[in-house]
């Protein structure tokens, strides 16, 4: 996958309200490619079709 | 019995002096409260101590025997909790000197439990900057009593730290992605994650809503049982308790494996970051499950390889419990925990929605083992406890957090229970931790295992050199 740039990172920063400026922008950008990285090369059978449950609800 | 002695008994001990009258509820807190005035310079492991409160209620403790009044195994019995947890009257940081002034008016819901069934609280224990599986602290860093140069694990550092020192009876801690079971490990003691939604999270400053639990920490299994006794249970505060019975936990320590199923995650027992010593205490381990009567045999768990990853793509959760600090007052949170807010304050939509799905999928793989299996064993931690060191800049991909020695998160995901107890020591005479995992809601089982073994051995019965 394509690696983001600090300039896109910094561009997603402010989409969410974040103004990140070295030295943070350029540690933000190695984890967050990193994470994206890590995440992209997970593809287990059933992926597609699992419906996300992130928890365990209790019984009506 | 003399004073000094008493903070060395364990919870079950201690209670049955306590109810026979042989020692009183104010000797007893005066001999924890003299054991942390001595030691915790050394340890860090308070950051409040409630000298004054706890003398009084130890008197009001004592005065309610005198009239018959007994409360339970925890009557008199002196306790501490993580610092995430609300206090009324107490302040309560979250780790972190921002919060210095925050004093809650109302207890958090396992306080008030442990308060009625006659606890004492000794203080509020030290812990990592807002609770993070971070290793950095805002106060003075927490220090492991086997080694005072090194970790104690975290986040609830504090927790582990003041067990082990045999500064309090019992602790509570908080346990996202392995926050009670690392420092149980790291400590030598025993640490419970319970089912998500077997205790109340009503006052607990919040880190990842959906995985956060709050768990007890103690010297020997029994007294884990007890403790988990006195919080569990459904409370109308917090939605997602369950409103199921709670069993006997102590009751059901008969220590019998004949005829269980343990299954061994060949996933994590044979994982990169898991240390040779660490692998042969925790294979060791195995086989005195074996001799006790229990059917090993090993299990795949695949995605457990990818907890970490997937947890972290999750836990865009946690910085939106503090997005005002973080736009504010950025250069306040310790470094790893500013690059960590910021880094999964950006994590795309996309990826997240994958994050859940794939836990979803690690969820049915957990499960789906456990149908074959009672419960599953692995270690807790690849190491033992690392020596105490500054964070590092990341300056490449390769040094950004994803490759944690960690390997607690498959159960937090899963939100199943799972325990940490030590099953050996390193050359260097640091506790290593065997992890047992079972199904939601059998919190029994798994204790019960952990009884079985720590009877069979003496490991708890070591104490650090202090």
């Amino acid at each position: 996958m394509q690696e983001l740039t600090t300039e896109e990172v910094r561009g997603l920063g402010h989409a969410v309200g974040l103004d990140i400026q070295d030295p943070e922008l350029t540690e933000v950008t190695y984890s967050l490619n990193a994470l994206l990285e890590d995440l992209d090369h997970i593809n287990p059978p059933g992926l597609e079709t699992v419906e996300p449950l992130p928890i365990l609800l209790p019984p009506c | 019995m003399e004073k000094a002695e008493i903070p060395f008994l364990s919870v079950s001990q201690l209670s049955e002096l306590i109810k026979s009258r042989q020692v009183s509820p104010v000797e007893v807190v005066e001999g924890y409260l003299e054991r942390i005035d001595r030691l915790n310079d050394r340890l860090y492991a308070y950051l409040t101590v409630c000298h004054d409160q706890a003398v009084e209620a130890a008197r009001a403790s004592e005065r309610e025997l005198a009239r018959g009044a007994y409360r339970g195994p925890f009557h008199g019995v002196p306790v501490a909790v993580k610092d995430q947890l609300n206090t009324a009257g107490i302040r309560t940081t979250c780790g972190t000197p921002m919060f210095n002034d925050v004093v809650p008016d109302e207890d958090a819901t396992v306080i008030a439990k442990l308060k009625a069934a006659g606890a004492i609280l000794l203080g509020k224990l030290n812990m990592t900057e807002f609770g993070t599986t971070s290793l950095s602290h805002a106060f003075a860093t927490a220090r492991n009593p086997w080694d005072l140069e090194r970790f104690t694990g975290g986040s609830s550092s504090g927790s582990g730290g003041a067990t082990a020192a045999c500064l309090c009876a019992a602790s509570l801690g908080e346990d996202t992605g392995g926050s009670v079971r690392g420092p149980a490990a790291w400590c030598g003691v025993v640490g419970l994650r319970p089912t998500w939604g077997r205790v109340s999270r009503q006052g607990l400053r919040p880190g990842m809503w959906s995985m956060d639990t709050i768990g007890p920490l103690a010297r020997t299994v029994e007294d884990c049982a007890l403790t988990l006794q006195a919080i569990a249970g459904y409370d109308p505060h917090d939605a997602y308790t369950w409103n199921v019975p709670v069993p006997d936990y102590r009751a059901a320590l008969d220590g019998n494996l004949a005829g269980k199923r343990v299954g061994v995650v060949k996933e994590l027992l044979y994982a990169e970051v898991v240390e040779p010593e660490v692998r042969d205490a925790v294979s060791q381990a195995i086989h005195v499950l074996a001799a006790l009567g229990a059917q090993v045999e090993e299990v795949s768990i695949p995605l457990t390889r990818h907890a970490n990853t997937i947890s972290s793509a999750l836990r865009v959760e946690a910085p939106t419990n503090y997005r005002a600090l973080i736009q504010e007052r950025l250069q306040e949170i310790a470094h790893d925990n500013r690059i960590a807010y910021l880094t999964w304050s950006l994590m795309p939509a996309l990826a997240y929605y994958k994050a859940l799905k794939l836990r979803a999928l690690l969820r049915q793989e957990v499960l789906a083992a456990l149908e074959h299996a009672d419960v599953l064993v692995m270690p807790t931690m690849g190491s033992a406890a690392p020596k105490i060191e500054p964070d590092p800049i990341i300056d490449s991909k390769e040094r950004s957090n994803r490759n944690r020695a960690g390997l607690t998160t498959a159960f937090s995901l899963a939100s199943a229970p799972a325990l940490s107890l030590c099953c050996g020591f390193t050359a260097a005479n640091l506790p290593i931790g065997l992890q047992i995992g079972g199904k939601p809601f059998a919190e029994q089982t798994v204790l019960n295992v952990a009884y079985a073994y720590q009877h069979a051995t003496d490991w708890h019965e070591r104490r650090p050199p202090l």
